[in-house]
């Protein structure tokens, strides 16, 4: 379970060109469920998720991780917290250029010091899971739109995260590949992972098996639905 | 531990691949960087090996050795000169020396021809004792093989081997033949009486320099070179080389300076993202500083082995050919002037941290930065 308590952040703080991008937020986000952000260009959902993955800190207020503060924890944890428990979809992808697909889907697990050939298996057999294996040995530049985001599917769960985070996954997509995306959220979903996507895509947050629809605008939660949408 | 090593392994291997995309400018810098290892580890086994010839010829060369000179060059000075030199007040055991160089066109070497002082290694006429490197020049396929030398064209002289000195003798016997008076003179036709020059002692070589100077102007047709002048000649050579060295190593810190430069300032907006990036996805400051090093280190210690080994190659294969203009000179005093592989680990170690650490240095700091920002930069 995830817990926003008055989460606030500012950018550029002090400056001519400070933004508001969060204002107050108040939210819970339940474990295995599937939970959606929607709102506008600049309502704050990359920030949002960004603080919640440990990537950001928030400027005031707390956020809490199965009952534990993790918005004040030191950059050393905060970044094991990244490598352990969020596995984290972006909204470019940010695959490293140059490298092959095999070669990026393994690279969280470099830190962790885990044998090369456990983590190569693991990677292939997440690849073969989406169809990607005639692609592993691919530059990442060479992919397909689709293809490119299963390859950071690929990536942010080559650590088996109980979390997974997409940020605009299927901005790029047409409808199939949209509806397969869905289709791989909900397989995640059905084995045990809990979910966090923001999207303004009508197709995202109107489909089966989103159990959450949080609505942002101007850095504040304007609507909230919860306990399965569709 | 072996978390250590897999972890180790797995940054090393990104390191690599990473490299692996800019691969003809990573191979550029290497080989510019190899270049300058390549010179400065030229001029520290040249000076190496300069010096370790110094103190074997220093530990054989006589305390005073006189020449006669005609018109400014060396000429055969005769006995009753050896007479007059033992005569000098404070000189003692002034004793004659035959002994030139034979150049054998067969083998392409130069040989020392001498005719021995000690009676011990005194060859039966018709014989000599020779040094293991010229079996081994003119590749004798048996023991007691003899020697044969030619004057010149169509001249055969046949001298049969008495003795051949093993490896285990000083390094300067290698090219050595020796053989006796009678047979050195009818070799190189050297009338009875004249000799190559006289090596002689002083009684008390405080006033060596004294001596010398009286003599020399009583005898301005001798040359009286002292030990010291033997050692002011290399001295002139390390002079040299440490002209050298200083402006090899200024060389050296300017181009580090301009890769430093390069680096610290040229931490691309793409490898700015990738460090993000890297940060994003679990890595740690610890990861990417250390997946830095391994950048760092593999291009600095390439450089470092290549440039070595090639001049280890360059001074010890090659004979210095690089420094030949300088040795011109010197190469009248030593025709056959080969350098024994010396090689000082202390100074090796010096010039492999002096190459690597600065480098790696350089290729981690801008990187600090960088690596402990927040990640979420790469969100955008
Ligand atoms: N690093 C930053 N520095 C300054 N302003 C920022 C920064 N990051 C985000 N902002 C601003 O904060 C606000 C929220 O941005 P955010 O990226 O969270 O919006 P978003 O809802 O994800 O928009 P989109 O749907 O276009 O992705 C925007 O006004 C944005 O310009
Ligand atoms: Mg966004």
């Amino acid at each position: 379970m995830i817990t926003l308590s008055a989460v606030t952040k500012l950018y550029n703080e002090g400056r001519p060109n400070e933004v508001q991008a969060l204002r107050g937020i108040d939210l819970t986000l339940a474990p295995g469920a599937l939970s959606v952000l929607k709102g506008p260009s600049g309502s704050g959902k990359s920030t949002l998720l960004s603080i919640v993955a440990c990537m950001a800190r928030p400027t005031s207020g707390r956020v809490t991780l199965n009952g534990e503060t993790v918005s004040g924890l030191p950059e050393r944890f905060q970044t094991e917290l990244r490598r352990t428990t969020f596995g984290f979809i972006f909204q470019r992808f940010n695959l490293i250029r140059g490298l092959s697909v095999l070669e990026n889907v393994i690279l969280p697990a470099a830190p962790t010091g885990e044998p090369r050939a456990r983590v190569i298996e693991r990677a292939m057999e997440r690849l073969a899971a989406l169809d990607l294996t005639p692609r592993a040995l691919t530059p990442v530049e060479h992919l397909s739109g689709g293809e490119a985001q299963r390859a950071a599917i690929a990536r942010a769960l080559i650590n088996d995260p109980p979390i997974l985070i997409a940020d605009e996954p299927t901005a790029n997509l047409d409808t199939a590949l949209t509806e397969r995306f869905l289709d791989i959220l909900r397989a995640e979903r059905a084995a045990g992972r809990t979910l966090i996507v923001t999207s303004h895509d009508p197709r995202i947050w109107g489909a089966e098996g989103v159990d959450a629809v949080i609505e942002l605008r101007d850095g504040r939660i304007t609507h909230e639905i919860t306990g399965g949408v569709a | 531990m072996s978390t250590w090593l897999n972890r180790q392994r797995a940054l090393a291997d990104f390191t690599l691949a990473a490299m692996g995309r800019r691969r003809i400018k990573n191979a550029a810098l290497v080989m510019v960087y190899a270049l300058v290892v390549f010179l400065l580890a030229s001029a520290m086994f040249f000076a190496a090996s300069l010096r370790h010839e110094m103190h074997q010829v220093l530990a054989e060369a006589p305390e005073l050795t006189v020449q006669r000179l005609i018109m400014g060059r060396q000429d055969l000075i005769d006995a009753a000169a050896a007479e007059r030199i033992g005569a000098i007040r404070g000189v003692s055991q002034a004793r004659p020396r035959l002994w030139g160089y034979y150049y054998d066109r067969i083998s392409g070497a130069n040989y020392t021809v001498m005719v021995p002082d000690d009676p011990d290694l005194m060859p039966p006429p018709g014989e000599v004792m020779i040094g293991e490197g010229i079996p081994r020049a003119r590749g004798f396929t048996w023991d007691g093989a003899p020697l044969f030398l030619s004057r010149h064209l169509g001249d055969l002289q046949r001298f049969n081997v008495a003795r051949t000195f093993g490896t285990d003798s000083a390094l300067m016997s290698a090219d050595l033949i020796l053989m006796t008076e009678a047979d050195f003179r009818a070799f190189f036709g050297i009338p009875e009486g004249l000799f190559t020059d006289v090596v002689a002692r002083v009684r008390n070589p405080n006033e060596l320099g004294k001596i010398v100077e009286k003599a020399a102007i009583a005898n301005p047709d001798l040359r009286f070179v002292t030990r010291d002048d033997i050692e002011r000649t290399y001295q002139k050579l390390f002079d040299w080389r440490e002209g050298l060295m200083a402006a090899l190593a200024g060389a050296a810190v300017l181009a580090f300076v301009i890769f430093a430069a390069e680096k610290a300032s040229g931490l691309s907006a793409e490898e700015s993202r990738e460090i993000g990036i890297l940060k994003a996805i679990g890595w740690d400051t610890r990861d990417v500083i250390a997946m830095k090093l391994w950048e760092g280190g593999l291009v600095s210690f390439g450089a470092f082995l290549i440039g070595t080994i090639a001049a280890y190659a360059h001074v010890f294969v090659f004979k210095g050919a690089l420094f030949a203009p300088v040795l011109r000179g010197w190469a009248v005093i030593y025709p056959d002037f080969t350098l024994t592989p010396q090689i000082d680990g202390l100074q090796i170690l010096t010039l492999g941290l002096l190459t690597t650490l600065p480098y790696v240095a350089a290729t981690v700091v801008p990187i600090w930065r960088r690596a402990s920002a927040d990640p979420d930069a790469v969100m955008r």
